[in-house]
């Protein structure tokens, strides 16, 4: 690309957040997460390691976390507050459920003293929602299940890791996808900084090197490579995929039809909590659901005729325009 | 493609994936359409290459074999490998979705530890051996020449269905032999027992979608469960019913399913009958009708009230009151037990007391419906038990036994200790081992015959938990084998037969040639459209699924008598062992996949060892934080593994997660853990005889060691950031309640 | 009170003197410089080794993780950045404000800049993941047509960096082209070759100052603003992101006031082993070192109102998560490194308050060294915490950096020191001219009556004066 072709490209693609979306995409491909039907179960992570040639690190380079799983299951007790550097939860709180629409602003959660959330919920909080709601039933947190939270690249338009890669190695592309070049990668490490999400995994090791011992390697997919020391990657939506799906229907000249492909962990997932699909076509499961809860990309803070409905992304505030929708878990309290 | 080395002419011989296979699928989508142009129909074929096309991945059809639920799955295959699993979607119980473990079944068939030769005890070690003398061996000792008393003669094996099930009683028949012992560490044989007796048939089917509360007493039935992929979806669509279906979890140690509970609720272990009991009352008092109760259940029934419950089981009152109200206002409901109810002395006793409820809310026919018979009850799933295990060690016990066949289970690591089988079985003169890996019992064994993976083998099966239709599922090569030393078992098993001249098996070359024609002969009302035989041959190997008919199936509603023995603590051994099962390790047979050593518990979030799981107020009595190694001592044996603390179990449980601790089985899983069922005590339940799991009583005590617990989560709470956010389900059933959204 | 009537130097000394006293730094060493140059290579040895087997193993080896991306790489390099602004401070900025004590001290001043530049230089090298492809960072013309994304603050670092290295190594050159031509004129053999082609023909002719001094004062005018923004640029490494704790608007002045923090307390340092191995009392005199003294305390008293801002800003700010950041500073695993560095950079430098440990050396030494690795550990605290405790609490964690981090960070100064012990030997650390207009600007002042004459004397004959570099050489 030449430098006026880059020029045009960032003013187009930072379009993102500022200018209620970029519309241009040829697809934009896009998840939905309904944590009312996620058991946890890890099956995604699993699809993921077998579709992507992700490494095994092995038990000592993940107590150093320096593992690369790029779907992974994070798991939260519900409660919020705790003791700086206390493992475990504090005995006996109430469970926090949000309320929307907000009830009485006296139901403020007031912040707690020595908690690393103080001042969270205080209106305006940077990078927040102002988070309203009411005590649930006296318990302990575990009185009400774990709370499941997959996370996978969000892919955002408006992704924090693009702009500050010194020799433009992840990037966005036409299909709304935050593609990451291992090739151009240099290892800068910068974008993983950057990522609020922290789902950016980086090679410290030639992990292939003991990841797949003779004959393990065989089961290694053709469709993309093998990451060598030195390099970042990410969760790519499955693009080895969507370039097949996206050739066929081009052989066949039609458009990709909704759900004719997903990515691995929406493949598999035993419960159909993850959706995956094209935004860009109106009919399409996905936009459908983000349709119905009122979330639209391209915006900090949504404002929804229905406070009610579930639909959030996570740190929206933080105005990363992401492409994955969560729709909020739910408990009878 | 280095790793195998086989000529054609070889794997036509075996049978590898290029003997017989059918596309299901072109162009990397599992989809009827075709390699070509995706319009006419793959067949069968004989010439691989043709359907070798570089660059292009065909979907062909088979069964998972990791656990047995036996769901369907499509394997896609590229230039000759097998590289991604992925479900069957015409399967009616995976619906084309799959659980971590069948995601893994490719590092089982790829694993670098496999056995690749015959192994054969010579001056006491295992030495590789050609087949020939391997098969000669097998011939003097089990032979027709042999002389063997068919009666000292056994085959232990995990569940097993389909055809291998046919041919393990055909050669059992031709032995002369009734020796079968099906083992599973991970089952609900007294769930079955109770239903046999109280409803007539012993695994009805569930229908939890339909329930609006569902009460599960330690029953993981989207984890451990009998089919957790299916029961995953039918969890799925209890959720988004409306109104939105409450889940109430009541066990001693969080599972994956309690993990999702509307309300999670701590149990003392083995008080799970009181505690329905006490419902029971509540539900009486608040004018449910119990008149169709015999009168000694509605004394019991009456003798149970709140506070005495209460003080049992360690439940508060007010929760006893609300499990009792949502169940009355939520009709239809479903109880359901589960291991760590079934895994006690009183096992059956309490069990029994779950399902009263179910009677007295009249679930019996709205959420529990009969199962029925499939058309040929001799392919249905023998499910696996451990009163087969003790019997095992009684009999190798007695020297009642002169050859054992092992497959499919491995008892040297399951059994306890305290029953002392890795000794007893050394009196067993002849041990055989049809085994993939170099697992506990195939290393004491005599004789170790290497067999196919799931992926190279052929075989038919059906799930144990079968859904309203009925199927078949086929297991078809996806590649050619990675060794040309293994044989598949159904073939050995049909040599064998041949050899002792079993009627009906002669004319079969090999188990394909019996399978094919076993097809053929199945009645047209399960061939539905096919025009010829090699038509329905081709269409199952593509669909890889064979729909059977049901017939009979009703269920009675009669309670049992109920005696639940006083509950008494034990001073010298203050806590109970909760050896806790999970979705990924299972029973500790995937101890030696690397990706799921890698995929954290899904309540820890540990990875790569075993962990000990304690209450805070425990911990605090016990003085250790997490990582300390704790020393957790049973009658029988100890363990140490590192503590990881929360709430998610009862003060008074120490919980141990099986599937690690191995001596053997391969370098991801050797040493690496413990293993709890080690120090369990030998203790059965009166009325089946079942293995209790979880009636071990234990101290625990810091050992003064120290170091990280390898684990995902850095902070284990949100801190107020909107990571998770949790909605009243009533606001769900107002927003979204009866709307299809997409 | 004898020091108030103490002079920045004395005006009676002669400028053969001068020569002399300057000139024999530049003699055959004795074995102390042996053994400290044996020193410096045994540690930049131990760097060496390290990178190696870094290079060969991967990352890994450094104990960096996921959140931990960056480490005591980028630390180090921005305290090596941070070193090299005394220079620039000293010679471009008290050049142009006319305060001439600075003239004795500047020289080696502006040596420590290039070298640490030098060294800092090396650190993103060895923090890449794949250094080999470094370049890439350098919008270069390739047939290809692939740039760099100048979107990104590290590119603008590339920029920033290289610029300043180049023009601070050129300002170190042309000041010391007079000096060299003396050491041309006092010298024989192989150096008398070498200074011949460094003083480029230096004849001191009146042309030559003149333009000598033209050049001279653009290009400080020209670094003044160059060394302020390079350190700005390094700032926005962090204060572009995102992340809490890193993007803070104060953060440009309060790397700039850090950096001349711990550059004149590097000055101090080198300022006291110089005036000690080679007896410059006559030059480095105690009224300098006090002025440098307060300069530094001054500079440390902004750099710890600057901290304060940012705790305010952070405290009463709206981003909780910053907060929490913050409070895990105070109270998290970082905390006895937090402390030690608010202890070095805002406590310690009251020791240069006072007049009897400012004027005690050996304390000073200490002190100064002191007050470095305080600076030091700001720039860790500024890399770590924050990515210890972002926004996701399912990636906090706390990774001790191994010992090849440890290895490396240690070498480069190692590297840092061979450099400036070559430099002493090889060229005047103290600039004789300068000295020489300073000394003749100080007997003007005490004696108007020879400045008088002196003035007739150029009025008469120009080029009897007119070559002050030469005069008793």
């Amino acid at each position: 690309m030449s430098l006026n072709n880059i020029l045009t490209n960032w003013s187009r693609y930072r379009k993102g957040a500022e200018e209620g979306g970029f519309h241009e995409y040829e697809h934009q491909w896009g998840m939905v997460v309904d944590l009312n039907k996620c058991i946890g179960c890890n099956a995604c992570s699993v699809a993921c390691y077998a579709e992507n040639n992700l490494p095994v690190v092995g038990e000592t380079r993940y107590a150093k976390s320096q593992f690369m799983s790029w779907m992974r299951i994070e798991r939260y007790w519900d409660e919020p507050d705790i003791e700086p550097y206390q493992a475990t939860p504090s005995a006996n709180v109430d469970v926090w459920i949000e309320t929307n629409p907000p009830a009485a602003k006296t139901d403020v959660k007031p912040s707690m003293p020595g908690s690393y959330a103080k001042g969270l919920l205080e209106p305006g909080g940077q990078g927040f929602e102002e988070r309203v709601g009411v005590y649930a039933t006296k318990g302990e947190a575990q009185d009400f299940g774990a709370s499941f939270l997959p996370m996978m690249c969000q892919q955002c338009h408006a992704a924090t890791c693009e702009p500050v890669c010194p020799v433009a190695a992840t990037y966005h592309t036409p299909d709304g996808l935050n593609a990451q070049v291992y090739n151009r990668c240099i290892g800068s490490r910068y974008c993983s900084n950057n990522c609020p999400y922290r789902l950016r995994y980086f090679n410290f090791w030639s992990y292939y090197e003991d990841a797949w011992p003779e004959p393990l390697h065989m089961q290694l997919n053709p469709d993309l490579a093998v990451r060598d020391k030195g390099v970042m990657e990410k969760c790519t939506f499955c693009v080895q995929r969507i370039r097949v799906a996206k050739d066929e229907a081009k052989m066949e000249n039609r458009k990709v039809r909704d759900g004719e492909f997903a990515t691995a962990c929406v493949q598999t997932c035993p419960t159909g909590a993850l959706v995956f699909g094209d935004m860009q076509d109106p009919e399409s499961k996905v936009s459908k659901l983000w349709r119905f809860h009122q979330v639209e990309q391209g915006k900090t803070k949504q404002n929804k005729q229905n406070k009610e409905l579930r639909g959030y992304r996570i740190l929206e505030g933080l105005n990363t325009d992401p492409s994955v929708m969560y729709l909020e878990r739910v408990r009878e309290v | 493609m280095s790793g195998n080395n086989v000529n054609r002419r070889d794997f036509l011989k075996i049978l590898g994936w290029g003997g017989v296979g059918v596309a299901v699928a072109g162009c990397d989508r599992p989809t009827t359409v075709t390699l070509e142009e995706g319009k006419e129909e793959v067949v069968a074929y004989l010439q691989p290459e043709e359907y070798v096309i570089p660059g292009v991945g065909v979907w062909f059809a088979s069964t998972c074999q990791q656990c047995p639920a036996g769901c369907a799955v499509h394997g896609r295959v590229r230039e000759g490998r097998v590289l991604k699993m992925e479900g069957n979607p015409d399967s009616p119980i995976n619906y084309g979705k799959l659980c971590q473990m069948g995601q893994a079944g490719l590092q089982g068939h790829y694993n670098p530890d496999r056995l690749k030769k015959p192994l054969l005890r010579k001056g006491g070690t295992l030495t590789e051996v050609s087949w020939e003398e391997a098969m000669t061996q097998l011939d003097q000792k089990v032979g027709p020449a042999s002389g063997l008393n068919g009666e000292r003669f056994a085959w232990f094996t995990g569940t097993v269905s389909g055809h291998q099930s046919v041919l393990l009683s055909a050669h059992l028949a031709a032995v002369g032999s009734k020796n079968h012992f099906v083992h599973e560490v991970i089952n609900d044989a007294v769930a079955r027992a109770v239903n046999q007796d109280m409803l007539g048939e012993a695994a009805p089917r569930y229908l939890l979608d339909q329930a609006r509360v569902v009460l599960s007493f330690g029953a993981d039935f989207v984890g451990t469960g009998a089919s957790p992929v299916y029961f995953a979806n039918t969890y799925a669509k209890f959720r988004t019913a409306t109104p939105r279906g409450v889940l109430i979890q009541v066990e001693p140690k969080m599972t994956l399913t309690g993990g999702s509970a509307d309300l999670w609720v701590a149990i003392r272990p083995g008080t799970e009958g009181v505690l329905a009991l006490g419902i029971a009352k509540h539900l009486v008092s608040q004018g449910v009708d119990a008149s169709g109760l015999p009168e000694s259940l509605r004394t019991l029934i009456a003798g149970h009230d709140a506070d005495k419950v209460s003080k049992i089981t360690g439940v508060p009152p007010d929760r006893i009151a609300r499990i009792a109200a949502l169940l009355k206002d939520r009709s239809p409901s479903l109880v359901l037990a589960g291991a760590s109810a079934e895994g006690h002395a009183h096992g059956y006793q309490s069990v029994a007391a779950i399902m009263l409820l179910n009677v007295l809310l009249g679930n019996v026919g709205k959420t529990i419906v009969p199962s029925g018979a499939s058309q040929f009850p001799q392919m249905e799933a023998k499910a696996g038990n451990t009163r087969d295990l003790l019997a095992f060690a009684d009999a190798a016990d007695k020297k009642a036994l002169d050859v054992v066949f092992f497959h499919g289970a491995n008892p040297v690591y399951t059994a306890p200790a305290a029953l002392g089988l890795a000794e007893k079985i050394k009196s067993i003169p002849f041990k055989v081992a049809f085994s993939c890996f170099p697992d506990e019992t195939a290393m004491s064994a005599d004789l170790v015959l290497p067999i196919l993976s799931a992926h190279e083998d052929w075989g038919t099966h059906m799930g144990v938990y079968q859904p309203e239709q009925k199927s078949i599922s086929i297991q078809q090569p996806l590649m050619e084998p990675l060794y040309p030393d293994t044989k598949g078992f159904g073939d050995l098993v049909l040599t064998m037969l041949k050899a002792r001249k079993a009627a009906g098996f002669e004319g079969f070359e090999d188990y394909y040639a019996y399978l094919k024609s076993a097809f053929a002969a199945l009645p047209d009302s399960v061939k539905g459209d096919a025009v010829s035989d090699e038509d329905f041959w081709g269409k199952t190997l593509q669909k890889g699924i064979v729909k059977v008919t049901t017939v009979g199936g009703s269920l009675s509603a009669k309670a049992v008598e109920i005696n639940l023995p006083e509950f008494k603590e034990d001073s010298a051994r203050p806590y109970h062992l909760v050896p806790s099962a999970r979705l990924g390790m299972w029973d500790g047979r995937h101890a030696n996949l690397p990706w799921l050593q890698e995929a954290p518990d899904q309540i820890s979030k540990v990875v790569w060892t075993s962990w000990v799981e304690v209450h805070p107020q425990t911990a605090a009595k016990l003085g250790v934080k997490e990582g300390d190694f704790i020393k957790v001592a049973s009658e029988h044996g100890a363990v140490e593994a590192q503590v990881y603390i929360y709430k998610g179990v009862h003060p008074d449980v120490i919980a141990v997660p099986m599937g690690q601790g191995h001596e053997e089985y391969g370098r991801y899983a050797k040493g690496r853990g413990v293993n709890p069922l080690k120090v369990l005590a030998p203790v059965a339940d009166a009325k089946t005889g079942e293995l209790a799991l979880y009636a071990t009583r234990v101290t625990a005590a810091h050992v003064g060691r120290r170091e990280l617990l390898v684990k995902l989560m850095g902070n284990e709470t949100q801190l107020g950031r909107k990571m998770v956010a949790t909605v009243k389900a009533d606001v769900f059933n107002r927003t979204e309640g009866g709307k299809d959204v997409a | 009170m004898k020091h108030v009537s103490e002079k920045d130097i004395n005006e009676e000394i002669k400028w053969a003197q001068i020569n002399t006293d300057i000139l024999q730094s530049l003699q055959n060493p004795r074995k102390a410089y042996w053994v400290a140059v044996a020193v410096c290579i045994a540690m930049l040895a131990c760097a060496v080794v390290a990178e190696v087997y870094q290079y060969q193993n991967g990352l890994g080896v450094a104990d960096l993780n996921r959140p931990h991306m960056w480490g005591l790489y980028i630390a180090t390099f921005i305290f090596w950045i941070g070193m090299s602004h005394s220079g620039t401070l000293l010679s471009a900025i008290l050049h142009i404000v006319h305060a001439d004590w600075r003239k004795p001290i500047y020289r080696f001043a502006e040596a420590m800049t290039t070298f640490s530049l030098m060294t800092a230089g090396f650190f993103p090298m060895i923090h890449l993941g794949r250094m080999w492809n470094l370049y890439w960072v350098i919008p270069y013309v390739t047939d290809r047509g692939i740039w760099p994304n100048f979107r990104s603050p590290l590119v603008w670092d590339a920029f920033a960096i290289t610029t300043y290295l180049t023009s601070s190594a050129v300002f170190l050159f042309i000041g010391m082209i007079p000096d060299l031509a003396i050491c041309r004129d006092n010298s024989t053999g192989w150096r008398k070759k070498l200074y011949s082609v460094l003083s480029l023909g230096w004849q001191g002719t009146d042309r030559q100052w003149r333009n000598f001094r033209k050049t001279y004062m653009l290009m400080a005018c020209f670094l003044i603003p160059l060394a302020v923004s390079v350190h700005s640029i390094v700032s926005s490494d962090f204060a572009m992101s995102i992340m809490p704790g890193w993007h803070v608007t104060s953060f440009p002045p309060y790397f700039v006031a850090g950096a001349l923090y711990s550059g004149c307390a590097s000055i101090i340092t080198l300022f006291i082993i110089l005036r000690y191995f080679f007896r410059w009392e006559e030059y480095m005199t105690m009224a300098i070192h006090e002025k440098i003294c307060k300069l530094t305390f001054a500079i440390a008293m902004v750099w710890t109102y600057l901290n304060l801002v940012e705790f305010g800003a952070t405290w009463y700010g709206h981003d909780p998560v910053a907060k929490e950041v913050l409070i895990s500073k105070f109270v998290g695993p970082f905390a006895p490194f937090f402390w030690a560095m608010l202890f070095f950079g805002s406590v310690l430098p009251f020791a240069l308050a006072f007049e009897k440990s400012r004027r005690n050396l050996p304390w000073m030494f200490v002190v100064s060294l002191l007050l470095n690795v305080g600076m030091w550990l700001e720039r860790w605290m500024i890399v770590g915490p924050t990515l210890s405790h972002a926004y996701g609490p399912e990636s906090w964690n706390f990774l001790w950096p191994s010992i090849v981090q440890w290895a490396i960070v240690f070498g480069s100064f190692g590297w840092f020191g061979l450099l400036f012990l070559i430099f002493v030997k090889v060229v005047p650390a103290v600039s004789m001219y300068e000295v020489k207009e300073m000394v003749f600007h100080r007997r003007r002042e005490a004696n108007p009556e020879l400045a008088a004459q002196f003035h007739r004397r150029i009025t008469d004959a120009q080029s009897v004066t007119a070559k002050p570099g030469i005069e008793g050489a």
